[in-house]
């Protein structure tokens, strides 16, 4: 794995280093594992070396906790970053934080004048805005909250609506509350809003206000991860060999690459539906729907397994998104050589398919990819994996691509997908990729079980259903210690 | 599909040697709008078989005012880099078919989408 380093916490806020400055990077409470990597591939899609990048974990150590600080070398990256990171609300500069309002104002006043003047100024219209993590605040207490920052001499006016800036106090308070891991220890953090994400892509691309959405359509949130995952940007050319109803494309089109989509099934990507007024929905309805046709390259109904992309073509594409099929809902399908059979009427014939066991699909895919994709490219893919029988050394290789990422997002109790971010590190060698395949023999993965796995019927603890109790007023079952990732 | 996603397939029947370009079978060719990234096209022109692009153009009606041979010099002026994408991204076919330069087996294309799936005796 490849990432920035990560350094404990100090206990005590970080400030300025040799031209590079720290940052609260204030995370969303969702999929918790897929934060720091999303903010990472952004820093690096913007050109940055992650080597310029340190993180420091929250306070306490704890990595669940949304508190991180990230040491970036330029004062243009909170900006940047927070405009396309999916799972960051915000960049801040931590004046101060502390575990007791005593140890806030002793830590705010202990922050160099140098950062704190210019806001103070007279000239300045700024605006105090209260965050609780873990609890709630009633309008009484807001107003007690702003009395005790009563210390800060600030001279401007205060201004709701054009505020020049906008002061941030974190109120984060978990040690009464259920659902939140309690270890995330409560803390107090004061500082000025850097950047502000916008997450307004999220509603702009809802799948529920999209006109063709079938089953396994990627979540647009997730779609999106994928594409930063992905280091997508404008000028790149984008390939999803699973494409079906084109959520991954769309959101890969909407960051400004052109795109290419594949499927071995008609029904997604031409047939499509009609809708209620009787009107044909497909692939294009949506990229219509959001205005993105100019940036769709083409569809293909084509089959991963034996696809007809020419032989010399290599290092065509930026990046090669796409959520393989596996067993769980649809399972994959391969073309089914059959010598010997004779077919009548080519135009009518409706072509047999093979199961396609998830070790071959992505043995094909990871092959593509290294071939297909320019170096520094990279494949990003979901791997099904049930908990109980996840084994990393099950995640597959290729001579020709590194491991950058594997984050697990739990579905269940019992089944969770792994995003996987490869890539690709060197120039693709027929030989070299062909020997590593021989040597591992027939691609067989435990997950190829997956579907016996995820529907058997297991007596025991998973069938007690949670009981409610009145006391510590939750649930007390066994999936609440999974709670804080389930998220 | 247009003359992008043409350059990069070729026919994977089993044994077929003489396998690129296809052929273009026209039925209905339409034109449409697609984002002018100089950016993108230089990174798609060394990707591409001028030769193979040629034939399509020819065979998709936008041939006009692309050169014999193109170099990379050419990436540098805006006239050439205009034609090239107006060829690449802007010209779809919409009805027609891929025909294999060998075999002569024709690929559908419909609403666009090229059926490049084999039947069982061709895998």
């Amino acid at each position: 794995m490849r990432g920035a380093e990560v350094l404990r916490n100090p206990g005590r806020v970080l400030r300025n280093e040799g031209g590079s400055s720290w940052y609260m990077c204030y995370f969303l409470h969702r999929l918790l594992d897929f934060r720091v990597p999303d903010v990472e591939s952004v820093i690096s899609m913007l050109g940055y070396t992650l080597d310029l990048v340190q993180w420091q974990l929250p306070h306490g150590n704890e990595p669940f906790s949304p508190f991180w600080y990230l040491r970036l070398p330029n004062i243009e990256l909170p900006r940047l970053i927070a405009d396309r990171a999916m799972l960051t609300k915000g960049f801040m500069e931590v004046w101060g934080e502390g575990s007791t309002w005593e140890e806030l104002q002793e830590s705010i006043e202990a922050c160099p004048a140098a950062i704190k003047d210019p806001w103070l100024k007279e000239d300045i219209k700024f605006k105090i805005v209260i965050e609780t993590y873990g609890w709630k605040l009633g309008d009484e207490n807001h107003k007690d909250c702003i009395q005790k920052l009563q210390f800060i001499p600030f001279q401007g006016s205060v201004d709701l609506k054009h505020a020049d800036v906008k002061m941030w106090l974190i109120l984060c308070k978990t040690s009464d509350n259920s659902g939140i891991p309690d270890t995330v220890p409560d803390r107090m953090y004061f500082g000025r809003e850097v950047s502000c994400s916008d997450r307004s892509r999220v509603d702009a691309y809802a799948l529920k206000k999209r006109r063709y959405i079938g089953p396994t359509s990627m979540d647009t949130e997730m779609a999106f991860i994928m594409a930063n995952m992905g280091k997508v940007q404008k000028g790149n050319m984008v390939l999803d060999p699973y494409a079906g109803t084109g959520s991954i494309l769309v959101a890969a089109a909407a960051f400004g690459a052109q795109v290419m989509g594949a499927d071995i099934d008609v029904r997604v990507i031409k047939v499509g539906k009609l809708d209620d007024q009787g009107q044909q929905l497909d692939v294009y309805s949506n990229f219509q729907q959001y205005s993105l046709t100019p940036r769709l390259a083409g569809l293909l109904r084509m089959d991963v397994h034996m696809h007809s992309l020419r032989p010399g073509l290599e290092e065509a594409f930026h990046a090669i998104i796409g959520d393989p099929p596996y067993g769980v809902r649809a399972g994959g399908r391969k073309s089914m050589p059959k010598p010997g059979i004779e077919i009548r009427n080519r135009e009518n014939h409706i072509i047999a398919t093979a199961p396609y066991t998830l070790g071959e699909c992505l043995r094909d895919l990871l092959d593509l990819a290294a071939r297909l994709l320019v170096v520094g490219g990279r494949l990003v893919y979901f791997f099904p994996s049930a908990p109980e029988t996840y084994r990393e050394d099950e995640i597959p290789a290729h001579p020709a691509l590194q491991l950058v990422y594997n984050v697990e997002q739990i579905l269940t109790t019992r089944y969770s997908r792994r995003l996987i971010v490869m890539e690709k590190a060197e120039k693709y060698d027929a030989k070299k990729a062909s020997d590593h395949h021989l040597s591992l023999g027939e691609p067989m993965l435990s997950i190829d079980r997956l579907h016996d796995q995820v529907y058997e019927q297991r007596p025991g603890k998973e069938c007690t259903p949670s009981v409610f109790d009145k006391k510590s007023n939750d649930y007390q079952d066994s999936t609440k210690r999974f709670r804080s990732k389930l998220v | 599909m247009k003359l992008l996603t043409h350059n990069m397939l070729a026919c994977h029947i089993k044994g077929v040697k003489n396998n690129f370009p296809f052929m273009i079978e026209v039925t209905k060719v339409e034109t449409c709008d697609a984002d002018y990234d100089p950016e993108f096209l230089r990174h798609m022109f060394p990707r591409i078989v001028w030769p193979a692009f040629l034939q399509g153009a020819e065979q998709m009606g936008c041939r006009d005012g692309l050169p014999e041979a193109a170099t990379e010099e050419m990436l540098q002026e805006d006239t050439f880099l205009k034609k090239f994408h107006h060829a690449l991204l802007e010209v779809r076919l919409q009805e027609g078919a891929l025909v294999c330069p060998e075999t002569g087996r024709k690929f559908p294309v419909s609403k666009g989408i090229p059926n490049l799936l084999l039947t069982e005796d061709e895998c």
